[in-house]
């Protein structure tokens, strides 16, 4: 640490120390015993608990996006696809959702997830990428998607 | 019919009871199947807070397939607590004690180590055979696929199948089969 003025040398830092003091006691409110009564160890768990904060908001994220990915990942299993195949697919169609509305679709809309799964079939089959071996079809073969998806939009190729 | 009623769906939180044949499959890869199940990682309405997993039944746990000389090799370790209490029994030994030990520690050590998992272990039945108690199977809903196809022994097959099946030779007389 590098003191360049006097001030710093000064133990007292102003007249306000019970306003200082009572900001971390309030940050401390809820912890048990000395954590939230005793200022020296009051203000130690409180800087830690901050620490875990700032840490914790980019976890979070983390965390979620395990979830829709797990969540995604079960429910392309009931249909016939692998989560790799079904990203891949609507990719390539121009369907823009990501891991929060896929899950949330699989979750509170499972027959349009089927449809979804059976567009990205469809459209893999169609650009060649997976070559029609698999017998396995998602399950919504009988959703006649070709009445209702256009020819051109389903043929245009991902460049 | 208001919005929320429209995509009502029925018994979400329901728990179906699911039979798994462990005949000639491999505990630690159908550990991780079963797993899923008993967890409820197979639905998309998961969350870890919430109880959402199954009931699975295997059966046959007795015909369980382990790879290469894991029978004799792999070792199950032990330890009473005491000085001088620890223990190493070998998988052949462990199945000769109970059939069921195998695929019970397989799915149990699939599974992190979490509160939870002593619970979850409660919903999976083992059954070294396939006689499964009355009150149980009349729950079982579904089926898990098996991993691997369970071959038929040469033996198991119609011995008129086996002399119609074609060959392209005959062995010589004095040639000596293994």
């Amino acid at each position: 640490m590098v003191f360049l003025s006097i001030v710093n040398y000064v133990r007292a830092r102003g007249p306000d120390e019970i306003w200082r003091k009572r900001r971390i006691f309030k940050l401390a409110a809820h912890y048990i015993g000395r954590r939230r009564n005793c200022y020296s160890v009051a203000v130690r768990n409180v800087h830690r608990a901050l620490v875990y904060a700032t840490k914790a908001r980019k976890l979070k994220k983390e965390d979620m996006k395990e979830l829709w990915d797990t969540r995604i990942t079960s429910a392309c299993e009931q249909h016939n696809i692998t989560r790799f195949s079904l990203k891949e697919g609507l990719e390539r169609a121009n369907i823009a959702l990501d891991r929060k509305s896929l899950s949330d679709l699989a979750c509170w809309e499972p027959r349009t997830f089927e449809c979804l799964a059976a567009v990205a079939k469809q459209k893999l089959e169609l650009d060649g990428f997976v070559d029609g071996v698999d017998k396995k079809h998602p399950t919504g073969v009988n959703l006649n998607l070709k009445d209702v998806m256009l020819d051109a939009w389903l043929k245009e190729r991902k460049n | 019919m208001s919005a929320a009623k429209r995509v009502q769906q029925w018994a979400t939180f329901a728990r179906t009871w699911h039979v798994f044949d462990c005949k000639w499959q491999d505990p630690y890869e159908s550990a991780h199947v079963i797993k899923k199940y008993l967890m409820g990682l197979h639905k998309p309405i998961y969350h870890p807070m919430n109880d959402c997993g199954d009931v699975v039944v295997c059966i046959n746990s007795k015909d369980i397939a382990l790879r290469g000389n894991e029978w004799r090799k792999r070792a199950y370790f032990h330890h009473t607590g005491y000085p001088g209490g620890a223990s190493w029994t070998l998988a052949w030994e462990l199945h000769n004690k109970d059939p069921t030990m195998i695929i019970k520690k397989a799915v149990y050590r699939s599974m992190t180590g979490n509160l939870q998992r002593r619970h979850t272990m409660q919903r999976l039945f083992i059954y070294p055979e396939d006689k499964v108690p009355e009150d149980v199977m009349q729950n079982v809903t579904n089926q898990i696929r098996q991993i691997r196809l369970v071959p038929t022994r040469l033996d198991h097959i119609p011995e008129e199948e086996v002399k119609n099946f074609p060959k392209i030779m005959d062995y010589p007389e004095d040639y000596v089969l293994k």
